[in-house]
């Protein structure tokens, strides 16, 4: 196990200083720069051909890279364009609890709908129930982020005014429990918007898990046994069942972060997710190589993880 | 047991989240612990008067005058700093920080008389000093280096050059005759004058020590508290990407602000209106503004009150007259002598015929719900030069487009419904177009089809989102139709830096040496100080600009911008919402 997770750790930072080299080619290949879209008749055109030489715009590619990669290996990611004044470090920073609690929130929204919802579908197969649930997983899966998110603003926000429809807190200046609360209450409609198709995902999963395993001979023998049903369900269907959701978890933690960006933006909710479409927008090159890192670091670190937690959870999966 | 377990894992789950966010709340209120005392008061205190506008993106977070560059900084800035002088609603500049001021004979200089008594938001009073040393930043050698773009407003100072290349620590361009007077030089006859000293005054007491290419990343540029303006609102606290709190400046020249706090929220654009109606937002100004397919809705709403003013700006339909060669391109160079011509719309024929194609105002009726005007000029028409009359008008005219096409040799000889060139070979123009305005991007494929309709073929491009469309503009060597927007600043009504042939931004690269001719007589002293000589060239040109069509204006939108009943004393500009905030107040 040491030896595997050592192994994969050998290929680990190879395959981020690649994913760099590959998404910083590409980002300068593509047309425009931090300047081009800066189009204003009152500001002479020479000025930005002067800040493009200052900046090193003009240089070849590889210089430019080899140059990123140096201050990076020394911890340094530079400064941003489009934010005057401000480093990429600190940018990142302001942003990454925000995007970390929408996260969380709706991997915990989707834990507490998802499981539950697809184990009782299992257990009761083409019931009234099971088919209302099939029927809310494929809404889920269908509906677009961004259309549940602004229904969900207007119905609930709106109409009904019980949640906040934008924002991340309701004022400045909050703290302990008071801002706890802001918080979770600004969260509640993003993150159902975020979980939304993860949830219905979920349980999907979760409901063809559990069917499979009752289905098996060693459940049979478990009831043969004559153990309770409590102690079928429990310790032989639902520990097998959550292999594979465990598996799909570890991939979660990168596509949580990256996959933040539309329902961030609908809520105006100020993470991780805005910062990056915003600053590929304006081409802020720091910026967005430094998050592109962040993303790949942990999306690799989420498979990682969820093949180390597969071998522990599974006890006929061993890794040599 | 398992039972138990399971609900362990749900309870740590909630602790932990918990923890974060207490985390969090930590890291966010650390040093600001001062701050939880008003916020008792504003519970205690219901009838603070505070209004809220919208904004659909948040500003980047620059909030020094001479380093931001969006329009969402702008709207904060506009309300913590000022100029010695500002524009009004014809555009005429009135005493601000300056009290007065007296222009020498030949247009060389101007003294100002400030004001005294005025007072920074810390303190502090407002002398000359700030002004000499605003103007010294804005021409310092690091300061392009360092990120500033406002090089334009000190470019005509007298020893700029010397001062910018760093040769001389002198600055006679602007300078201070006793504490409350100071004097601009230019080096030559200017009639930008009054508009080059129109720039936001920042203080010298606090960024006097601080190298230039410091500023940037100074408190005072960035940190809410620390922000030092003269304005009539203090940029007091924030919650980054999302609100961005003003309150009143008590000590304010002009009179203390009725209102107790000025606060922008950034609200995603289509929740604006939903909370426009709640009451929770108060205003909809620029840039974000109300689009024309919401005007009935909002006028709709009995407690919001809507402002429509034709916009200083338009949208083009552009002519590719020629392309710079790639030598001139990887140089960054534009010159003229070099451009190597579009053969496909040298005909100044071709070029009328399609603007004779097009119904703009079926364009305006459909895509704009009428809120938007039939333009003739590029010349803004709030400006006292702009001439509605002379140049032509090109009203739709289907026939006229056809006779003008076979006058010059166009004619559909093999019966395709498409003519072809003079010498009988296929005639196919390519028309690209950017994304970024929904309006714009639905106007493609109608303006397509109304050419097509006089049997000009007509290839549209895959539509380019706007960072790769901004670079394509200045290097492609296909294109021959382009569909691009311009907002037009209220510095001086002068055209030459969008149309002149070496402006960077004739991205059509119109060559016209006798409109240039013209363009630059406008602004030549002595002449120039003349108004009514001014008008007249620049109906001339304005005339031969309609005529040789570098390209053909389509519409100029009206801004329209909303705000709740219970805000009275809204005086507005023609291009801004925001003016004499201090008179603003709520009535209940």
């Amino acid at each position: 196990m040491t030896k595997y997770i050592i192994r994969r750790l050998l290929v680990f930072f190879p395959m981020l200083f690649a994913l760099t080299i590959i998404v910083f080619t590409l980002l300068k290949l593509a047309p425009g720069d931090p300047y081009s879209q800066i189009m204003d008749p009152n500001i002479d055109a020479s000025v930005f051909e002067e800040m493009r030489k200052e900046q090193g715009l003009d240089d070849p590619i590889h210089k430019q890279y080899f140059r990123w990669v140096t201050s990076v290996v020394q911890g340094d990611f530079g400064e941003s364009f489009r934010h005057k004044g401000r480093t990429v470090a600190e940018l990142i920073w302001s942003r990454l609890p925000n995007t970390f609690y929408l996260g969380a929130f709706s991997v915990f929204i989707t834990i507490i709908v998802a499981l539950p919802i697809g184990i009782y579908s299992a257990r009761n197969p083409y019931s009234l129930f099971d088919y209302a649930a099939t029927g809310f997983g494929f809404f889920g899966l269908a509906v677009p982020n961004f259309l549940f998110g602004v229904v969900a603003i207007y119905l609930f926000a709106i109409k009904l005014g019980w949640f906040p429809a934008q924002g991340s807190v309701s004022q400045p200046g909050l703290a302990g429990f008071d801002l706890f609360l802001a918080k979770l209450h600004h969260l509640f409609l993003p993150g159902i918007t975020l979980g939304l198709s993860s949830t219905a995902a979920y349980m999907r999963y979760m409901r063809s898990e559990v069917l499979s395993v009752l289905g098996s001979d060693y459940i049979r023998t478990a009831r043969a046994k004559g153990l309770t049903e409590r102690t079928v369900l429990y310790k032989h269907t639902l520990r097998n069942a959550l292999i594979p959701i465990i598996t799909l978890l570890g991939f979660e933690i990168g596509t949580l972060l990256s996959g933040a960006v539309i329902t961030e933006n609908v809520f105006k909710f100020p993470g991780i997710g805005t910062l990056y479409i915003e600053s590929i927008g304006a081409r802020d090159y720091p910026v967005i190589m430094a998050i592109t890192l962040m993303l790949g670091f942990f999306t690799l670190l989420g498979n990682l993880i969820a093949d180390i937690l597969y071998a522990i959870v599974d006890p006929r999966i061993r890794y040599d | 047991m398992v039972k138990k377990r399971s609900w362990l894992l749900l309870l740590t789950f909630l602790l932990t989240l918990g923890l974060l966010a207490a985390c969090g709340g930590q890291e966010q209120t650390g040093g600001e612990t001062e701050q939880e005392e008003p916020q008792e008061e504003e519970t205690t205190q219901p009838d603070k008067k505070v209004v809220v506008g919208a904004m659909d993106t948040a500003p980047n977070g620059q909030f020094n005058p001479i380093f931001y560059t969006d329009a969402y900084e702008a709207n904060i800035i506009g309300l913590v700093f000022e100029s010695l002088i500002a524009r009004d609603e014809n555009l005429e500049f009135q005493p601000e920080l300056a009290e007065s001021w007296e222009i020498n004979e030949d247009h060389t200089s101007v003294t100002f008389k400030l004001r005294e008594g005025i007072t920074w938001h810390d303190g502090e009073p407002f002398t000359a000093d700030d002004v000499v040393f605003t103007y010294k930043a804005l021409s310092d050698p690091e300061y392009i280096a360092a990120g500033g773009v406002r090089t334009n407003y000190v470019a005509r100072l007298v020893g700029f050059q010397e001062y910018q290349n760093g040769e001389t620590d002198e600055f006679p361009g602007v300078v201070a005759l006793d504490d409350y007077t100071v004097q601009f030089n230019y080096a030559e006859p200017n009639v930008l004058a009054l508009a080059d000293a129109a720039f936001p005054i920042i203080p010298e007491h606090i960024f006097g020590d601080v190298p230039v290419s410091e500023i940037p990343e100074h408190e005072a540029s960035l940190k809410p508290g620390k922000v030092i303006g003269t304005g009539p609102f203090k940029f007091v606290d924030m919650i980054e990407g999302e609100q961005y709190i003003l309150e009143k400046n008590e000590n304010y020249w002009k009179g203390e602000p009725k209102l107790d706090s000025f606060v922008w929220r950034v609200v995603n654009a289509n929740v604006i209106l939903g909370m426009l109606e709640t009451g929770e937002l108060d205003f909809v100004g620029d840039p974000s503004g109300i689009s024309p397919d919401d005007y009935e809705l909002v006028s709709a709403m009995d407690h919001v009150e809507i402002i429509e003013e034709a916009d200083f700006g338009y949208q083009i339909l552009g002519f590719v007259h020629a392309f710079r060669t790639e030598e001139d391109i990887n140089n960054g160079v534009i010159n003229p002598d070099n451009f190597v011509p579009n053969e496909k719309l040298q005909d100044k024929r071709v070029r009328q015929a399609i603007a004779y194609a097009i119904d703009r105002e079926g364009l305006i009726d459909a895509l704009l719900k009428g809120h938007g005007e039939v333009v003739n000029s590029p010349i803004a028409k709030q400006w006292w030069v702009y001439d509605d009359q002379n140049p032509t008008q090109y009203k739709q005219d289907v026939e006229k487009a056809k006779s003008l096409l076979e006058e010059a040799g166009y004619v559909d000889v093999d019966g395709d419904g498409f003519v072809e060139t003079p010498d009988g070979e296929p005639y196919e123009l390519t028309m690209a177009y950017p994304l970024g305005n929904p309006i714009r991007e639905q106007s493609a494929p109608i303006i397509q089809d109304m050419i097509q309709k006089v049997g000009i073929k007509v290839n549209l491009l895959q539509p380019m989102e706007f960072g790769a469309y901004s670079e394509q503009l200045e290097v492609n060597t296909d294109w021959d139709l382009y569909l691009l927007g311009w907002s037009l600043g209220t510095t001086d009504p002068d055209p030459s830096p969008l149309w002149s042939a070496d402006a960077a931004y004739n991205y059509g690269r119109w060559n016209n040496p006798e409109a240039d001719e013209l363009a630059k007589k406008a602004i030549t002293p002595p002449d120039a100080f003349d108004r009514d000589f001014r008008k007249e060239v620049y109906s001339d040109w304005q005339v031969m600009f309609q005529d040789d069509l570098p390209a053909l204006l389509l519409y100029a939108r009206n801004s329209i911008w909303a705000y709740n009943k219970r805000i009275t004393g809204v005086d507005h500009l023609p291009w801004s919402l925001l003016n004499d905030v201090h008179e603003w107040d709520v009535t209940e």
